[in-house]
């Protein structure tokens, strides 16, 4: 079968998340990674997209308003008294 | 003792909200309840009407305890809940929110900048024609600091309400795909659309941020 398999490099930044997290189907995966690796500007954004989930994962959860923690312990006290 | 820094896992902590542990309950009130809120304000009128819907979630979890089965994750299951309560409540409130508000109205777009690449007739047509900045070697202290946390909370803030949610709970906080399409209600596709768009917006962020600091 003489199909063109080639995939653009603005059609790889579009599945790069995909990419990083395993949800390409066999097919288009072969010609992802065919692609980057012959393609340092596709591989430099996905290092790149790599490192924005590293670091989007030292971020901390704010603080819940502490009028709204005393209400909610409170309905969890009277639920449990009255259970 | 279990180690207080470790999640403990789902039906042990089933058992010890059953039981009444206030520890365990305000745990899962401090972790989750931010997120709930965000997520119950893009269905209802106001910040107080999104903290009633939260307060009627937890009451609806607390009640329902005894029927959880553990098949999805505790909070995954926690958040059907709190999406179901807060759709009520807007449809209560006449308040119906279109999907491209809450998703963004870009999803048919290309995420990345089209002139950066050639254009159709170009016989590099869709390859790279400008490189995005390499920030790839930043010096650790640098990349890490919270100048760069501060980066990624603002450019995450700027999203639309869905793509910033989707990137939180993934990225942040870590949760499978799996788990946000059942906590937020959304098919697969959708999940991973809005999800690369907002790694995107970060990702770009991140390049302008470092950008203008080497140059600085």
């Amino acid at each position: 079968m003489s199909v063109d398999a080639s995939i653009s490099c603005q059609e790889v930044v579009e599945l790069l998340s995909a990419y990083l997290d395993g949800e390409l189907d066999p097919f288009t995966l072969e010609r992802v990674e065919a692609h980057l690796a012959g393609c340092d500007g596709c591989t430099m954004v996905l290092e790149e997209f790599r490192e924005t989930i590293r670091l989007s994962g030292g971020l901390t959860v704010e603080q819940v308003d502490e009028t709204q923690r005393r209400t909610l312990l409170e309905a969890f006290r009277n639920w449990r008294a009255g259970s | 003792m279990a180690d207080p820094r470790k999640p403990p896992d789902d039906l042990v902590l089933v058992e010890r909200l059953r039981a009444g542990d206030e520890t365990a309950f305000m745990m899962l009130v401090d972790e989750l309840g931010p997120s709930m809120r965000r997520v119950a304000r893009m269905y209802v009128s106001s910040d107080a009407v999104a903290d009633e819907v939260v307060q009627e979630a937890w009451l609806g979890v607390v009640k329902g305890l005894e029927g959880f089965e553990g098949r999805a994750s505790l909070r995954t299951w926690i958040f059907r809940i709190l999406v179901n309560t807060a759709k009520t409540r807007g449809l209560r409130e006449n308040r119906s929110v279109p999907f491209a508000t809450l998703a963004g109205d870009d999803l048919d777009q290309p995420t990345f900048d089209p002139s950066a690449f050639g254009g159709p007739g170009d016989p590099n047509a869709g390859a790279w024609s400008t490189l995005p900045f390499d920030w790839r070697g930043m010096p650790e202290e640098r990349a890490e600091g919270t100048e760069t946390l501060h980066v990624i909370g603002g450019a995450i803030a700027m999203l639309p309400p869905m793509q910033a949610e989707v990137i939180r709970l993934r990225d942040v906080l870590g949760w499978t795909s799996d788990e946000v399409c059942n906590a937020l209600d959304l098919t697969e596709t959708n999940q991973r659309v809005l999800l690369h768009r907002a790694r995107t917006k970060v990702r770009s962020a991140l390049e302008e941020h470092f950008r203008s600091v080497s140059e600085a």
